[in-house]
């Protein structure tokens, strides 16, 4: 790392950030601010402490608490039992797999297989149902029942289930967490499971997420200043206690994930206009899932600590629902994810398609879009350009397939919602956890009935046990073939960019 | 999709004036496509058209109806009722509804207890649980019709009983067509679209 801290920055650059060193009259300024927690904008109403019966932390968010989907045998059975097509022994067996304590991972086995069964929950047999959501029956998901709400009015309306804010705005839109907001893994106040993993895997360099805030007036207060929000290819640096360092560099790139907005200040508040389109980096724990937020009629709220040195914010817009929903589903598989956070996709698509409530699309009738709002608090940084200002955002390239396997997935799950003609589980994904199955169950008395009665996809070259070859490499049985180099793309991670040295940046850039 | 086109806010319009009932699928009519819908794929789902008879919702109130499917080759409870329901689900889109209640048509006598609105339970888009039509049924040599509640705590009708002694059968239920955000707290409210996009290539028409 060639991280020099406070000396990475040019002597252009000086007079221009130094912006609490300069006269509050108008002159040139600029905060730079680097993303250190990013979550959804869930208000937890529970207490970390109660629980009530098998509720877990029931509050004020969520009269009964977190959803408990697939926490135990009983609940297991419930969503099984559902499918007219499985017989009461199979509902039984796969609640309670016989003979379970004679394998050397009882706990595993019984995952893969609950993973596997409910991944066919459809009218019929054979229909995959992450991908296709829509022909299951709805297992119902608890919703939130409170009425306050972060957020923006991003449609200018006060209607009468809109939220109203902590400080008493009404009309507050944020309609994914009504629908989300007592899922288990996203519900705790700052501890939940998922926030947790994806701040984790963020401050660990899966991607970083930068602000940069300028004007000529006085930074706290400022009507005509611009917000930049976007990707940085420089890994985030913590300090010694595991918090975000202050005042290292980032540049920030200018091509996807970017938005630039015009911007009022008042009082530290910076308030941006309403945009067509927000484009930033988006949730995400795994390099399938990273992306666009692209926020339809997105907006931002800053609120600045006089002294640059952080900040906490809001983002928010309309998300198209399906991309939610493929994001949170398939980073690995929906079983897996499900049964290991207690959370339902099945239900968690039905949530968000019944509170559609914005992009309307005049072609189908329906909203393809759910206000949400999404939370941040930032760390003061450097965030400077990139030599290159046509820099795109790095690929990686070993998860390349597993990205190209993301996107088929979710192009599948989309068609099939919307031709309602059930659509297959294109290879590259672990769905119905293939291979992880086969690969456990072997010393179950009761496997043979298990591997005779699950469903489960088949791809070509699979092996004599079924194995699909991306599984077999994974496991280290087979040699990984060749990793394509990324066209004209510089590898991640990348260090932090000197300003001192500029040629050793542009080198690293086309590496 | 098709039977969205069937049915023309013209027809819809005229029987609730008459008090006249929707006899199936007009001939023809599916050649009246609703504007906003995008061209079906060659491969889309399709429900076959109902024989006439078969299908008939009565106008009943501003925005409800009193729907019956009938038929005389008895199949199964479970077909005919998602028939039904997925007609429901049909009416209430070409009527520009986005959802419907279900009316459970009770009596003193029912003893089954009616499902229990309870806003902090688990909300939900349908439940087809409580989709439970009355049925009116005769049997092989009857002359009158009998009839059937899911409500009174008896067995059905059908069960134990060779299909092909039932001779005449009907399936009615009353639904409220609604527009705007559903209410997901209602354990008899459906959601149009997420209930047609479940059943459409499930059902087909009974005869």
């Amino acid at each position: 790392m060639i991280l020099q801290k406070r000396l990475m920055i040019c002597a252009s650059a000086v007079g221009l950030m130094a912006g609490t060193a300069m006269p509050a009259s108008a002159a040139p300024w600029v905060r730079g601010y680097v993303v250190g927690q990013y979550e959804y904008a869930f208000r937890y109403g529970g207490r970390a402490d109660y629980a009530r019966g098998a509720e877990i932390e029931p509050g004020v968010d969520c009269p009964h608490g977190a959803s408990t989907h697939f926490a135990n045998d009983a609940n297991t059975k419930i969503a099984v039992q559902r499918q007219k097509f499985r017989s009461q022994q199979e509902i039984d067996w796969i609640a309670k797999p016989p003979g379970l304590d004679d394998v050397r991972a009882p706990v595993l086995t019984r995952f893969h297989i609950w993973n596997r069964a409910v991944a066919y929950r459809g009218y019929k047999r054979g229909i995959e149902t992450y991908v296709n959501p829509w022909a299951a029956e709805d297992p119902g998901q608890p919703q939130v029942t409170s009425r306050i709400g972060d957020g923006f009015n991003l449609d200018g309306k006060v209607k009468p289930a809109d939220f109203v804010s902590p400080d008493g705005e009404k009309g507050i839109d944020n309609n994914l967490y009504r629908a989300w907001g007592c899922d288990a893994p996203w519900r705790g106040n700052g501890n939940a499971t998922l926030d947790l993993r994806a701040n984790d895997k963020m401050q660990d360099g899966l991607y970083t997420m930068v602000v940069r805030v300028s004007g000529n007036k006085d930074p706290m207060n400022d009507d005509e200043a611009t917000l930049e929000i976007g990707y940085s290819p420089d890994k985030l640096v913590k300090d010694a206690r595991g918090g975000i360092s202050v005042d290292y560099s980032y540049r920030i790139l200018h091509t996807s994930q970017y938005t630039k907005l015009k911007a009022k200040i008042k009082n530290g508040v910076v308030e941006t206009e309403q945009v067509e389109h927000l484009h930033s980096p988006r949730i995400a724990w795994f390099y399938d899932q990273t992306g666009d937020t692209n926020f339809s009629k997105g907006k931002v709220r800053l609120n600045m600590s006089p002294d640059g040195l952080a900040a906490t914010g809001l983002l928010a817009g309309y998300r198209d629902w399906r991309e939610l929903y493929t994001e949170n589903t398939f980073a690995q598989d929906g079983g897996q994810q499900g049964i290991r956070e207690h959370e339902d996709h099945v239900s968690l698509y039905f949530a968000l398609r019944r509170n559609a409530d914005g992009m309307y699309n005049p072609k189908t009738g329906k909203n393809d879009g759910i206000s949400s709002v999404y939370r941040i608090k930032l760390a003061s940084a450097y965030v400077v350009d990139p030599e290159n200002l046509a820099m795109e955002v790095p690929k990686l390239a070993l998860d390349e397939e597993r990205m190209q396997a993301f996107l088929a997935i979710k192009a599948n799950t989309i068609k099939g919602a919307e031709t309602r003609v059930p659509q297959p589980v294109p290879p590259g994904t672990t769905e119905a956890a293939v291979g992880s199955f086969e690969h456990d169950i072997a010393d179950l008395p009761s496997k043979d009935f298990f591997i005779k009665t699950l469903e489960r996809p088949h791809y070509a070259n699979e092996d004599k046990d079924g194995i699909p070859p991306w599984m077999r490499r994974r496991r280290g049985t087979v040699a990984p073939p060749p990793a394509a180099p990324p066209a004209a793309q510089p590898a991640k991670p990348q260090n932090q960019v000197s300003n001192e040295k500029p040629t050793e940046v542009a080198a690293a850039e086309t590496k | 999709m098709k039977r969205i086109i069937g049915i023309t806010f013209g027809a819809a319009a005229f029987c609730a004036l008459a008090g006249s009932s929707f006899a199936a699928d007009p001939p023809g009519a599916q050649a009246s496509a609703t504007p906003a819908q995008p061209a079906p794929a060659a491969d889309a789902p399709m429900v076959p058209p109902a024989k006439p008879g078969v299908f008939t919702a009565t106008k009943k109130g501003a925005t409800g109806y009193h729907l019956v499917v009938a038929g005389h080759k008895f199949t199964s409870r479970d077909d005919i009722e998602k028939y039904l329901a997925w007609r429901a689900a049909d009416l209430t889109m070409a009527d520009k509804g986005t959802w419907f209640t279900f009316t459970q048509a009770r009596t003193k006598a029912d003893t089954v207890p009616p499902p229990k609105r309870d806003p902090a339970a688990p909300r939900h888009s349908f439940q087809m649980a409580n989709f439970q039509p009355v049925w009116r049924y005769k049997t092989k040599g009857a002359a009158d019709w009998k009839s059937w509640s899911p409500y009174a705590g008896t067995a059905f009708f059908a069960d134990g009983v060779k299909a092909e002694d039932i001779t005449d059968f009907e399936a009615s239920a009353d639904i409220v067509v609604r527009k705007g955000v559903m209410d997901d707290a209602d354990p008899l409210g459906y959601e149009a679209g997420a209930v047609s996009d479940l059943l459409i290539n499930q059902v087909s028409p009974p005869v």
